[in-house]
């Protein structure tokens, strides 16, 4: 006869009080990595200064407070209370330097992907070439770019002469040129059957041929998990902004998203919006291309790091 | 001894193709790595040449009213670097920080990766995964600046008015902890143990991928062998998870001790003057003086010097790898 599963049982007792602590300690976990973000989710959609420790999306709307009051519907110290008040979200879709940084993520990551998925798979194509002469030593000039690099000011002056200050492409190709992304994408090759490439190269393929005919549509899963490796890293492009642009209207996002938190420009000057409001909207705003494909995409994420890890 | 006679090939003489033929072969696949090449080359050898200036005065034309760099100082900056207080505090902040960072990580994500492997319920399992990988895709930037919201004590430090303090200062301030907020990010007694906070919040989930494909390889015939011997399963965890685990634990660690002097940009999006002493490191202080100050010999030599210790950190962790396990890490 099977025994009851609960705490009091002494057979099962420790196992239970275990599960038990093992629940608890996960929603806890899931409460600190999610209260954060829904916090600013919550204050994006507050058009007032008083956020503490509100967790809901409504609070007082001063416009139509104001509204109110003039139209003598409510006293002079009541005030209108809105859900979900979207001002600040209106004001990133119709403001040119909120959403010209927005747009420039967008191209700088199709961008940065498509070069990056370009290069590391090209690359990765001729390192398993294993009876190429001097395959090794291009193995070997990539590996060493892992362990040692120039450092940041010998690159930068390097850009300034080849007068890549200023240019987009002094963020694109660094970020596109990932060793460890091309490493993976190689592991990934070599599981290629190699009776596959003989049989193509007998039939009077091209390497080319085989590259496209073959090693690409056998590698969707690889390109997909390095393509959002590729993506996540040029959306968060930050520093390389920081340092090669110096246009204002070659910023990306993130970089805009920065400079507001530093204050250098009051853009909620002249304007009805609190400027944590704008804040908190503008994280929002930032997030939210992720948020959306994350769960769709988070089994891809997870070959790639699994892939490069159990690679022995 | 029949099979002998047959197996008898000498006859055949196979000849490998020279040096020259097969560069004729494989000559497309040389033009397919001419794109790798050119970038590998001006975005990596290129400025390699550039460590020469190091052992220069470089600045920019305006400051020195000369271009290019001038050698006469020889190894002057380094007895520079070596003296100067600013570059000792980010040399120690930079060791204290990754350091301290690293045995967090390790600890928190091993005791993570064990519980959810141990939890029984498939959906749930994969909803606690999802949520926890979620922070890791977020950016340096958006990270700081979540932090910086709900960490800010809001625009009037000084307490008096209370109304618009962040999420964690209300918190406290509510339950009776403090009596006013506190400016976590500018204050040098807070400033480190926030970037702590920051990097497990963002990385503790994501980190436990590792260790969970290394516990799914665990074989369960151990686990079956030790229920037979009557361990219960906080003994199977300490004996068999854990040894098992060891390994991969191990060259985890390594390879991020290999890794301690990059920290760079999630320090570089928390930090700010008012608290260079804690949190100043050395990448960031080249930032500092080469692409703001301008001064390109002396930031180049502490570049330099930041990465001979990474390679000599690489080279170690190589060896140590090799000794573990047979296999290096580069």
């Amino acid at each position: 006869m099977k025994k009851k599963f609960s705490l009091f049982n002494p057979q099962y007792a420790a196992r239970s009080w275990f599960v038990l602590f093992n629940t608890l300690f996960f929603i806890a976990m899931m409460v600190i990595m999610i209260v954060p973000i829904y916090k600013i989710f919550c204050d994006s959609m507050i058009n007032q200064t008083v956020y503490g420790l509100n967790l809901i999306p409504y609070g007082v709307d001063p416009e139509a407070t104001e509204l109110a009051r003039n139209a003598g519907t409510i006293g002079a110290d009541e005030s209108v209370s809105v859900w979900f008040n979207t001002i600040a979200y209106k004001r990133i879709i119709t403001d040119p330097q909120l959403y010209h940084p927005f747009l420039v993520s967008i191209y700088t990551t199709l961008l940065t992907t498509f070069l990056g998925l370009l290069l590391s798979t090209l690359g990765a194509y001729v390192l398993i070439q294993r009876d190429m002469p001097g395959v090794k030593v291009f193995g070997y000039a990539l590996l060493f770019t892992m362990i040692f690099n120039a450092g940041l000011i010998p690159t930068f002056l390097v850009m300034k002469t080849i007068g890549l200050l200023d240019s987009i492409w002094a963020v694109i190709v660094p970020t596109s040129m990932n060793v460890y992304n091309l490493v993976l994408m190689r592991s990934f090759f070599e599981g290629i059957p190699a009776s596959l490439f003989e049989a193509a190269e007998i039939d009077g393929c091209t390497p080319m041929g085989i590259f496209i005919k073959i090693v690409l549509p056998l590698s969707k899963a690889a390109l997909a998990s390095i393509g959002l490796f590729f993506a996540v890293a040029a959306w968060s492009e930050y520093f390389h902004y920081v340092i090669y642009i110096k246009s204002s209207d070659k910023y990306n996002f993130q970089y805009k998203l920065r400079d507001l938190f530093q204050d250098k420009q009051d853009t909620s000057e002249g304007t009805r919006i609190n400027t944590n409001t704008l804040k908190s909207a503008a994280v929002i705003v930032s997030i939210i291309p992720f948020m959306f494909i994350y769960p769709f995409c988070q089994k891809y994420f997870m070959t790639g790091v699994t892939m490069g890890a159990v690679k022995e | 001894m029949a099979n002998n006679d047959n197996m008898n090939f000498d006859h055949i003489v196979v000849q490998k193709p020279s040096i020259k033929q097969r560069m004729y072969k494989y000559r497309w696949f040389y033009i397919m790595f001419l794109p790798v090449a050119v970038v590998l080359f001006i975005f990596y050898y290129w400025p390699m040449l550039g460590i020469r200036y190091a052992w220069s005065t470089y600045k920019l034309k305006q400051i020195t009213m000369r271009t290019g760099p001038d050698y006469s100082i020889g190894w002057g900056n380094f007895k520079r670097l070596l003296t100067a207080d600013p570059f000792q505090a980010a040399f120690k902040n930079t060791i204290i920080l990754s350091l301290v960072n690293l045995i967090l990580a390790t600890v928190f994500t091993v005791v993570v990766a064990l519980l959810i492997n141990e939890i029984g319920n498939a959906w749930g399992k994969k909803i606690v995964q999802t949520v926890l990988y979620l922070p890791h895709f977020l950016s340096w930037v958006v990270a700081a600046s979540i932090f910086m919201l709900i960490l800010s004590a809001g625009t009037d430090a000084t307490g008096a008015d209370t109304s618009n303090m962040g999420f964690v200062n209300a918190i406290l301030y509510n339950i009776g902890i403090i009596d006013k907020p506190i400016d976590f990010l500018t204050d040098s007694k807070y400033w480190r143990p926030v970037w702590y906070i920051m990097n497990r919040w963002k990385e503790t989930g994501w980190g436990t991928i590792i260790y969970l494909a290394a516990l799914s390889s665990i074989s369960p015939d151990l686990y079956e062998a030790a229920e037979i011997d009557g361990a219960n399963r906080f003994k199977q965890t300490i004996y068999i998870t854990l040894p098992s685990l060891m390994n991969t634990i191990l060259i985890v660690f390594i390879l991020n001790l290999a890794k301690i002097m990059n920290i760079f940009e999630s320090v570089f999006v928390l930090y700010n003057s008012l608290v260079y002493d804690v949190s100043d490191v050395i990448q960031t202080y080249v930032y500092r003086v080469g692409i703001v100050g301008n001064d390109y010999g002396y930031s180049t030599a502490i570049g330099l010097f930041k990465s001979v210790i990474s390679l000599i950190l690489v080279t170690a962790s190589d060896i140590i790898s090799k000794k573990v396990r047979g296999e290096g890490i580069v």
